[in-house]
């Protein structure tokens, strides 16, 4: 056997081997590289290499040190699932760097932190004020993760709003002009009713790019063609107009009629029509 | 136009919030704004029915505005 064909097929057959050992590691292994798999990683890829190109090193050393490599790390992960304490000892601990807003400089000095380092991660955050820094703590992977003093908190729409209305995660239901049955049926819809919304709208599937549903059953388009403009749904807007209108309409009866019986169900209704009015204003508002 | 006819459009577009309300709490995902919507339409039918009782009276004691 020529020696470009045997080192050819070792590459081949490392390939796919190294492809089902990374497969079995997961995604896990992507996210969060501890020191130590990012290590593991580096060293089995080199014996990979080493052992497709080199022929002196038989396939058995190979093989069986590649498979110690990349199946230890798998055990760990196995091990540190089941046990916190051995999960601890292989991944390390998060070290808290700042606690009540005051810098712990024993901590830092720890993990060998200097404090230029420390502002060079808290500006990485967009904090240029240690003052702002309630508390900061270095993940086992490196990543420092903080939190601000309340006042400094991004506002929130829980802080506008007490009570926001919720929002599900909108499906999409035409891909490529294809329509997709499961999505559909996941918000409860059908085919039929998505033809009606398009023709509503004046399209013709094939020419839909792309087409979501969101969590009121409003549905937003995308068409292949970008000239055509296409309205955004107005209908709940349109609701909250007509209600408003009825509203202001009964107000305007209750101060026309000369009839005491009339007026009362009049501004009866208007403050019905009032508290209505307000209960679903935040679900129609966007 | 004349009073009746004004109050029969509101009622019109009373009727057509009441659809709106009910499409909306069929479609939505979300239980709460689901049940909202649900009251809402509720409320609508009382007003509804209030506002028909009132045409019925004023057609009855204005019999010249009746149908229009």
């Amino acid at each position: 056997m020529p020696i470009w064909l045997e080192t050819a097929i070792r590459s081949i057959c490392i390939l796919i081997g190294l492809f089902v050992i990374t497969r079995i590691l997961g995604k896990k292994q992507l996210s969060k590289l501890s020191f130590f798999e990012y290590i593991v990683g580096i060293t089995v890829g080199d014996i990979a290499g080493t052992m497709s190109v080199d022929l002196g090193i038989s396939l058995q050393e190979g093989i069986t040190s590649i498979l110690i490599w990349s199946l230890f790390p798998v055990a760990v992960a196995r091990l540190s699932l089941r046990n916190k304490k051995f999960r601890d000892f292989v991944e390390g601990n998060s070290t808290v760097f700042i606690k009540n807003g005051k810098i712990l400089e024993e901590n830092l000095k720890r993990e060998k932190y200097t404090v230029d380092e420390l502002l060079e991660q808290l500006r990485k955050k967009d904090v240029f004020r240690v003052a702002d820094v309630e508390f900061a703590v270095l993940e086992p992977n490196g990543d420092l993760n903080i939190l601000l003093k309340r006042e400094k908190q991004p506002l929130t729409v829980g802080d506008v709003f007490p009570n926001p209305p919720r929002e599900k995660e909108p499906q999409t239901v035409i891909m490529d002009g294809m329509i997709l049955d499961e999505p559909l049926a996941a918000m409860g819809l059908g085919r039929g009713w998505l033809k009606e919304q398009l023709d509503k709208q004046g399209v013709a599937v094939e020419n839909v790019f792309l087409a979501q549903v969101d969590s009121y059953g409003q549905l937003t388009i995308d068409l292949y063609d970008d000239k055509i403009q296409i309205a955004e749904p107005q209908e709940k807007k349109l609701l909250l107009a007509a209600m408003k209108k009825v509203q202001a309409d009964l107000e305007l009866y209750a101060l026309q009629t000369n009839s005491e019986e009339a007026k009362a169900l009049y501004e009866r209704n208007a403050s019905k029509m009032q508290e209505l009015v307000q209960k679903v204003e935040p679900l129609l508002r966007n | 136009m004349t009073v009746a006819s004004q109050v029969k459009q509101t009622l019109a577009s009373l009727k057509g919030i009441h659809a709106g309300l009910q499409q909306l709490a069929l479609t939505s995902q979300d239980e709460t704004a689901q049940r909202t919507f649900h009251e809402a339409m509720l409320v609508t039918e009382e007003i509804i029915a209030d506002i028909k009782n009132r045409i019925g009276r004023l057609e009855f004691e204005e019999p010249q505005y009746h149908g229009k």
